[in-house]
């Protein structure tokens, strides 16, 4: 009956077809191989040609190209000294001095009447910070080494204009130029000269916007974290809650900052480009995210634990708030860290509620104009002046670090306190 | 007195609260010592919460109603005064000579720039003053109320710990509630504007136009420029075609080499490596596109003899999008292929499959409902992006499947719409709202499905 | 509603407790008194370890879980809406199938209760009932020096006199243990049924088990359960020596269970 079976020659595994046949599979495994690989490193290769890009371009962004000025200061100051600027009054007498007025005619006394266009407007804040810190210096000649223009400083450092190009060259012959570390860069704010441009407003702005975040995202989503897992009762509002939560983790930012300018700008009428304003913004954003890695945290607390306290008598706020809270804590900072490291690098919501302002000093309180500091990358990366594509690089670098020592916190706790149950 | 001087002495003011409770909670528990258990109900400390809860909550309430209430109060009496019947009629003059009166008030501007609004600066302060001060008493006067109820109401069998307990619950109900406020608050905000817009622009040239040229006066009946179709067309081509075209073979294959084929020491190092590309900020991305990417495939572009090859291509954002969404579809797929039962793997490596023959033939089908839910999922993030395509991708609205060209994306022309100072009913503003209720549309259906596809799928498995 | 409430500690009338729909203890009358130690007896799934629970209200953590009929302690219904749950769970403490250490030092596990109760006025009393508790529970030696130890640290019968000695520490009076030696090696249940034997003078202790050598050894009373129902309660050497019961007899042979 079964007689095609029967007929079935063998297979003639060591036969050329057939070994052809097994060739051709294996190649197609060692082919299917060798794609995966190159997609792992296409990826990993994107990733380092963008650090790179990055790392060698923003290197430039915190140095400047320095010039040396002589100063003859018992001549230009028609002779102060160093008494009269030390002391309470110093500011004072510095201000009634006209510092700009004697750099001026010191540059165009050594190098001509443009002398003073070779320097960049935050010389003169340098020159000040020199005086205050040195007021000796005020009592004779000396040689400052000051930050020279945009662009001669593109110039120098790689190719600019060639009318550029050209006062550089001058100058390297008579030795006067040189590279320093861009202080200014780092204590500094926004201004219209890449060379006087520094992070220090944004990265302030970003800090007070994060506090706000945090302050508000971080307990109300424990919070409700912890009434989701432990009280909530099976019922219809509790599942419009998850709903809403999961959705918000899902909703496109900017959606966020269209939230912010309709309820906080226009119907609350809440300070515009506040870091208030975009720090709730970014709270309501973070809030699902801390919701569900508390959720998890909580939830992987073992039921044993609340047993015990209860059986000693523990109310159910006692036992959530003396142990399950403790005991997932670790778990909440966890999710917490990387929440607020995606808010920290979030620029879409911010702009919508116009953090994109030009402020040209840090903000004082959380109600004054504020940019933050992945906004003013995005400022900068506007801009058409060359100076600013090195100061750009250079402010993601310290964003980049930044969240890298987030993640890097997050990932300690997480190996440090995890415990297994 | 200023706000949050206020605020800290409300806050004070409670901790005194606290000590009064406390203290006389614990002169009932010295009273009751040696007596029978129980008699003291509740732990001194609790009674200590109960009134500081009952002295701080209402005073704070009342504090922020007066705080959102007092400037339109200041206001009215200012205008109640005759010395302002010759203010210019105009809102918008009459707007700015009231706000910077006010600003001198309260000492943030020192000098006026309006001559008129320099007269207001004492009508300003007295009124401020007057409803500062009520402000105070008020919250204070609650403070005490409160306090002092709560404070008479302590009795050695009082449960004070019940009903702080009660309290802290409803604390943790309403931070629930947040999401859902938030939720309803993006809808309405979304649909109000978008109603106000579309009652100047008709909804249909809105969906179906193909001319994206707003203007910021509107003709009824006219073509106004608001058709959003190249604005769709945009966000489709870049974000789920190109950046797809990027994310979807490389994330996958990225999964299938690192769970099924590299060694765990590998898979330990390069995991974490994808995880970066998740973490770096959009901002960051965009840049790089601008920068590096966008020239690049220009060059690229003139050297096939493509002629009108723009700087801000389509092609450039949509590939590094897709570089950022790699992880997510990474993941996605690695979670699906995990799940598929190990029996269905070995039957067919017992069979004498290849590897690659197993993973093509059996584990992907099985695993293909939850990488679909992946790429959904990736989909809505895409086209929700902002950044990169606010960088690299144009403004230009152009209906064109030519990636050399640039093309610009509705995230692009929210931001583009809501830059520079418009008044906030202009058309302009709401059209944002229009195009922001559209992309939560879409996005929250794409969520939806993707979210019930892999539950579903997982659920198959277990 | 209930009969008269008799001057025993704990007296159920008329017990049913569910599970959604399933009944798992039927009609369940008992008197536990004090100075005694009760054991409830009876093949898995017979409803004991839930009628215990139902004793100090922990099945109230149950979704769906009710009882019905009337529990009394020292005449009063526990189930009363003017009962505080808490206290109650203070009165009637609970030791677990697993042991269940709160991840604390071991100081801290002990004090937990008398700090949230308010038991102690000060550092030193406080102290006073840490080491009390721990010697009544028969740890004291052992862990004297490491009081700041996490309780995890301990093994696992240790553990498990520590949970007895954090219910001792809420000076409760009555013990409701459940299975307390199921997860604990022969040397260890033999501390623990030592120590049983030593609280007995101070405290109504309810055992459950499944033991029937353990039930035989530490209880003076014993309860034999099946599928729900009480099915004898007596003295524990006239159960196991001359039950009335036929189930109870085939149980106790080992013809089932």
């Amino acid at each position: 009956m079964n007689k095609a079976a029967n007929n079935r020659i063998p297979t003639d595994w060591n036969g050329a077809i057939m070994q052809k046949r097994i060739a051709g599979r294996y190649a197609a495994e060692r082919r299917f191989k060798a794609m995966g690989f190159v997609a792992v490193a296409l990826s990993t290769l994107f990733l380092a040609f963008l650090l790179f890009t990055m790392l060698g371009q923003g290197v430039r962004g915190f140095q400047r190209t320095e010039i040396a000025v002589d100063f003859d200061f018992p001549t230009l100051t028609s002779g102060a000294t160093a008494a009269s600027i030390t002391g309470a009054n110093a500011e004072g007498a510095l201000n009634s001095m006209d510092l700009p007025g004697i750099i001026e005619l010191a540059m165009s006394q050594q190098y001509g009447d443009k002398g003073g266009e070779l320097l960049t407007s935050a010389a003169v804040a340098n020159v000040r910070q020199m005086l205050l810190a040195d007021p000796q210096l005020i009592s004779g000649k000396q040689r400052l080494w000051l930050p020279v223009d945009s662009r001669l400083d593109v110039a120098y450092k790689r190719k600019g204009e060639p009318a550029a190009e050209k006062t550089v060259e001058t100058l390297s012959q008579n030795d006067v130029l040189r590279t320093g570390f861009n202080w200014t860069f780092l204590t500094g704010a926004d201004a219209t000269d890449p060379s006087a441009v520094g992070i220090w407003a944004a990265f302030k702005g970003s800090l007070m916007t994060m506090a706000i975040t945090l302050l508000l995202a971080f307990p109300v989503g424990v919070f409700a974290a912890l009434y989701l897992e432990e009280y909530a009762p099976k019922n219809k509002l509790t599942d419009m809650i998850e709903v809403s939560i999961n959705n918000l983790a899902a909703v496109p930012s900017i959606i966020f900052g269209l939230l912010g300018l309709a309820v906080f700008l226009t119907m609350f009428g809440m300070p515009r480009s506040s870091a208030l304003v975009g720090g709730l913004t970014l709270a309501l954003m973070t809030m699902p995210v801390i919701v569900i890695a508390g959720r998890n945290a909580v939830k992987s607390v073992p039921p044993s634990i609340r047993e015990a306290a209860l059986g000693i008598g523990a109310s159910p706020v006692q036992v959530v708030f003396h142990h399950v809270l403790p005991l997932a804590l670790p778990g909440i900072l966890t999710g917490t860290i990387i929440g607020m490291a995606r808010a920290l690098g979030e620029t879409a919501p911010l702009l919508m509620i116009g953090m994109r302002a030009f402020i040209p000093t840090a903000p004082q309180g959380f109600t004054d104009a504020a940019t933050a500091l992945p906004v003013q990358i995005y400022l900068w990366s506007d801009e058409v002046n060359q100076g600013f594509v090195e100061k750009t690089s250079a402010a993601i670098i310290v964003l980049l670090i930044f969240l890298l020592g987030m993640n890097a916190l997050a990932i300690y706790l997480r190996n440090r306190f995890e415990t297994r149950w | 007195m200023t706000g949050t001087a206020l605020l800290f002495l409300v806050l004070g003011l409670g901790l005194v609260a606290w000590i009064a409770g406390r203290a006389r909670a614990a002169a009932f528990v010295r009273a009751a010592k040696g007596g029978p258990r129980g008699q003291v109900n509740s732990l001194p400390s609790y009674h200590g919460w109960f009134v500081a809860i009952c002295a701080i909550i209402p005073a704070v309430f009342f504090m922020f109603v007066w705080q959102t209430i007092s400037p339109a109060l200041v206001t009215n009496t200012v205008l109640a005064s005759p010395m302002t019947t010759d203010l210019p009629q105009d809102g918008f003059a009459r707007a700015a000579i009231l706000s910077e009166a006010r600003a001198i008030a309260q000492g943030f501007q020192t000098t006026a720039f309006q001559a008129q609004s320099e007269k207001l600066v004492p009508l300003y302060k007295n009124a401020l003053a007057y409803y500062s001060w009520i402000g105070m008493a008020g919250t204070l006067a609650l403070l005490f109320a409160g306090g002092a109820f709560a404070f008479t109401r302590l009795k050695p069998d009082f449960r004070a710990r019940n009903k702080v307990e009660y309290l802290v619950m409803l604390a943790l109900l309403f931070a629930s509630l947040i999401a859902i406020f938030t939720t309803v608050g993006i809808f309405a905000s979304l649909i109000f504007e978008s109603y106000q817009f579309f009652s100047m622009v008709s909804p249909f040239e809105f969906l179906i136009g193909t001319n994206w040229n707003p203007k910021n006066i509107v003709t009824p009946g006219a073509d106004n420029g608001y058709g959003a179709i190249p604005l769709f067309w945009g966000t489709i081509f870049i974000g789920a075609i190109i950046a797809m075209l990027v994310a979807i073979p490389l994330g996958l294959m990225s999964a299938i080499f690192l769970t099924q084929y590299a060694s765990s020491n590998i898979r330990k190092l390069m995991k974490p490596i994808l995880e970066i590309l998740a973490g770096v900020p959009t901002v960051v991305y965009g840049y790089f596109a601008a920068l590096t990417v966008a020239p690049a495939i220009r060059d690229f572009a003139v050297m096939l003899g493509v002629s009108n090859a723009a700087s801000d291509n389509a092609l450039a954002a949509g590939i590094v999008m897709g570089v950022m969404i790699i992880p997510l579809v990474s993941s996605m797929s690695d979670d699906s292929i995990a799940a598929v039962p190990n029996a269905m793997r070995d039957g067919s490596l017992a069979m004498g499959a290849t590897k690659s023959e197993t993973i093509k033939k059996v584990l992907l089908p099985a695993a293909l409902p939850g990488v679909v839910g992946g790429v959904l999922l990736a989909v809505s993030r895409a086209i929700g992006e902002t950044m990169i395509v606010v960088m690299a991708a144009g403004y230009t609205a152009n209906l064109t499947a030519n990636p050399f060209d640039t093309i610009t994306t509705v995230t692009v022309q929210i931001v583009a719409l809501l830059t520079g100072d418009q008044d906030f009913g202009s058309p302009h503003t709401l059209a944002a709202f229009a195009l922001g209720l559209a992309l939560f549309i879409t996005t929250f259906l794409l969520n939806y499905v993707a979210l019930r596809v892999v539950k579903r799928y997982r659920e198959a498995y277990e | 509603m209930a009969e008269t409430p008799t001057h025993s500690k704990i007296s159920t009338r008329n017990v049913n407790v569910f599970y959604g729909e399933k009944k798992a203890i039927d009609n369940v009358s008992i008197d536990v008194d004090m100075d005694n130690v009760t054991a409830f007896i009876g093949p898995s799934g017979c409803g004991k370890s839930t009628f215990l629970r139902s004793l100090n209200r922990m099945n109230d953590t149950i979704v769906g879980a009710r009882v019905e009929g009337s529990i009394f302690l020292d005449g009063q219904d526990i189930y009363a809406s003017s009962m505080d749950v808490v206290q109650l769970r203070a009165r009637v403490g609970m030791v677990f199938q697993k042991p269940n250490p709160f991840p604390k030092s071991i100081y801290d596990n002990v004090a937990y209760g008398p700090r949230i109760h308010g038991l102690a006025s000060g550092k030193a009393e406080l102290d006073q009932i840490v080491e009390s508790s721990l010697t009544r529970a028969g740890l004291w030696a052992e862990v004297k020096d490491r009081l700041g130890d996490s309780g995890t640290a301990l093994s696992g019968g240790q553990q498990q006199r520590l949970c007895i000695a954090r219910a001792i520490a809420v000076d409760p009076e009555v013990i409701l243990m459940d299975e307390p030696c199921s997860a604990l090696d022969p040397i260890a249940t033999a501390r623990i049924e030592e120590l049983i034997h030593d609280l007995r003078g101070k405290y109504a202790i309810i055992i459950v088990t499944h033991n029937m050598q353990q039930a035989a050894r530490v209880s003076q009373r014993t309860a034999f359960f099946h599928l729900g129902n009480l099915i004898e309660f007596g003295e524990t050497s006239e159960i196991f020596t001359n039950p009335r019961e036929d189930r109870t007899k085939d149980y106790i042979t080992g013809r089932y269970g």
